[in-house]
């Protein structure tokens, strides 16, 4: 069973002869320091680069997919917020919101081309990266991230509260925009799309503004790339065992949750896959034999796919990184 | 209405986070001639303890406490004014940052709101702030407390290098160093020689009171 098979069927819930291990790519990007070093930069803006990254982790570190881009700011900056495209040792990250006001941005940028600049890259590399063998994973982040990165998240969160009409018409003009990234992802070749929404964990926006804000969008998008046959990977950051019930109803084909999520409790309450959810700090810091009794528990905990629980630091090592792919792969299922 | 009952209302509107009926209920306590000590203390700030609570017990999240906080500052804004700053206990100082390299601060941003509505004294150096920012500015200020957060693994270690300069200027004792953020644990801070960790923004602010023996 080759790499492409194995997850496409797990998100098919179709039986395969043992979890795959992956890391989906957008703020779970396995694009560490000696990946980056070995492709000599770029990785962020150029298409050539973020191709040959995608291989090396797919080569070096043993992760079972291809998975682009390697950050969650491209769909952000072309919203009009700043961004830092970071180097080899650190993320891209926004460091300057858009001010103008809602009404203006959503004017502004309906017409934004989501096929050109970083996120053209990011396509070209998707159609370069694009084979059998191999499942070729599109990131997008989600909306309340997206929201949050290209204004104030402060002033975003606050108007859930006091004028929820209008942070609705603000949510869908974003969603709408990344509804339409994704879909030009899987143009483009894409197997599966991975949407990560860090901001909308459970313990910033609580389970009420979240059955609100953030699950009826998060079906939209689902449900527009399952029209498509693609299947769809959730990451929640933080404590979700309170968004459990609302996460089963979003249908994504699997839900990753961050370290701090008991698998074996999530395993009993989330109908669809499961993705997880090795501690990307012990990733970074632990040794190789905690790695893998830490990866063994998530096996034992049922996880359908095998995953770092969160954004790994970019210096962690690819020989820890291995430790767990290697466990996961010469584990006896049988 | 009565004094207490005022007080009440005024607590009872900023937990609801009313922040217009929060404003007009402190222009009524100055109608009524009520120190404005006595209605921040009494009023405002009995309300965000109440926040603080229903924060910690899972009831309000983020966009509770911010609008809870918008509701203290339109009643704050009002009262200001009056208020006899001889009245004031000296509030205790605190310098707060993201440390360099993370630009993750919705939790430092909480801290100073419920810092700053407990009365605190905070000088807020915003996120990826070079670490030695954080010495300067509480040297600048004369501090009691530096208060560092990350969300990354990566810049952890930032907290313990602050730590460390603090020693070989001799101004260890100086200060109280508060730290806290998704990686961060009472483990590390044992380790890096930390006064205080907390796990989120509310009992952060009660500990650091603890801590200034001002519980």
């Amino acid at each position: 069973m080759d790499e492409k098979e194995r997850l496409l069927n797990v998100l098919k819930a179709v039986p395969v002869d043992r979890p795959p291990v992956i890391c989906p790519g957008g703020m779970m990007s396995a694009c560490v320091t000696e990946i980056s070093d070995q492709v000599g930069g770029g990785h962020h803006s150029e298409t050539k680069a973020m191709v040959s990254a995608a291989r090396a982790i797919n080569e070096r570190i043993g992760f079972e997919n291809y998975g682009v881009p390697y950050c969650l700011t491209s769909e952000v900056e072309a919203l009009g917020a700043r961004v830092n495209i970071g180097n080899n040792l650190i993320e891209p990250r926004v460091t300057r919101y858009n001010d103008l006001p809602l009404e203006t941005i959503m004017e502004n940028y309906a017409p934004v081309d989501v096929t050109t600049g970083r996120m053209g890259v990011v396509l070209a590399a998707i159609a370069e990266l694009r084979n059998n063998r191999v499942p070729v994973i599109g990131n997008v982040s989600g909306h309340i991230s997206t929201a949050t990165s290209v204004v104030d998240p402060l002033e975003m969160f606050k108007m859930l509260r006091r004028d929820p009409e209008r942070a609705t018409r603000f949510l869908t003009f974003i969603s709408d925009y990344l509804i339409r990234y994704a879909l030009e992802m899987v143009r483009a070749g894409a197997d599966v799309i991975s949407i990560s929404d860090p901001t909308a964990t459970g313990d910033i926006l609580g389970p009420r503004n979240f059955q609100k804000f953030a699950v009826p969008y998060y079906q939209k998008i689902i449900a527009a790339l399952h029209q498509e046959g693609i299947p769809v990977i959730l990451h929640i950051c933080g404590n979700a065992s309170k968004i459990v019930d609302a996460l089963n109803e979003v249908k994504a084909n699997a839900v990753s949750f961050d370290s701090i999520v008991n698998m074996k409790m999530a395993r009993e309450g989330i109908k669809t896959g499961l993705m997880g959810n090795v501690s990307t700090q012990l990733l970074h810091t632990g040794e190789s034999s905690k790695i893998v009794s830490i990866t063994r528990y998530a096996l034992h905990s049922e996880v359908d796919i095998v995953a770092p629980a969160c954004g790994l630091s970019m210096a962690t090592s690819i020989s820890n990184l291995k430790a767990m792919t290697d466990y996961v792969k010469e584990g006896s299922y049988h | 209405m009565d004094k207490e009952t005022l007080f009440r209302e005024i607590s009872h509107a900023l937990v609801e986070f009313e922040v217009e009926k929060v404003a007009e209920l402190a222009q009524e306590t100055l109608r009524q001639n009520i120190s404005a000590y006595e209605t921040i203390t009494e009023g405002l700030v009995t309300g965000m303890k109440e926040v603080g609570r229903l924060y910690e017990e899972e009831e309000y999240f983020l966009p509770e406490v911010l609008m809870c906080s918008d509701a203290f500052n339109a009643g704050l804004d009002v009262v200001n004014p009056h208020l006899d700053k001889d009245s004031l206990e000296k509030p205790i100082k605190m310098v707060i940052g993201v440390v360099e390299g993370d630009t993750h601060d919705i939790g430092k941003n909480l801290v100073r709101i419920l810092s700053g509505a407990s009365g605190f004294e905070v000088y807020d150096l915003g996120r990826d702030v070079p670490l030695d920012r954080f010495i300067e500015k509480a040297e600048e200020v004369g501090s009691d407390m530096i208060c560092m957060s990350t969300l990354m693994t990566t810049t952890m270690d930032g907290m313990k290098i602050v730590i460390n300069r603090l020693k070989e200027r001799n101004l260890r004792d100086k200060y109280k160093v508060l730290i806290g953020g998704g990686p961060i644990s009472q483990t590390f801070c044992d380790k890096i020689g930390a006064d205080l960790y907390a796990n989120d923004a509310s009992s952060a602010v009660r500990k650091a009171k603890e801590l200034m023996g001002r519980a």
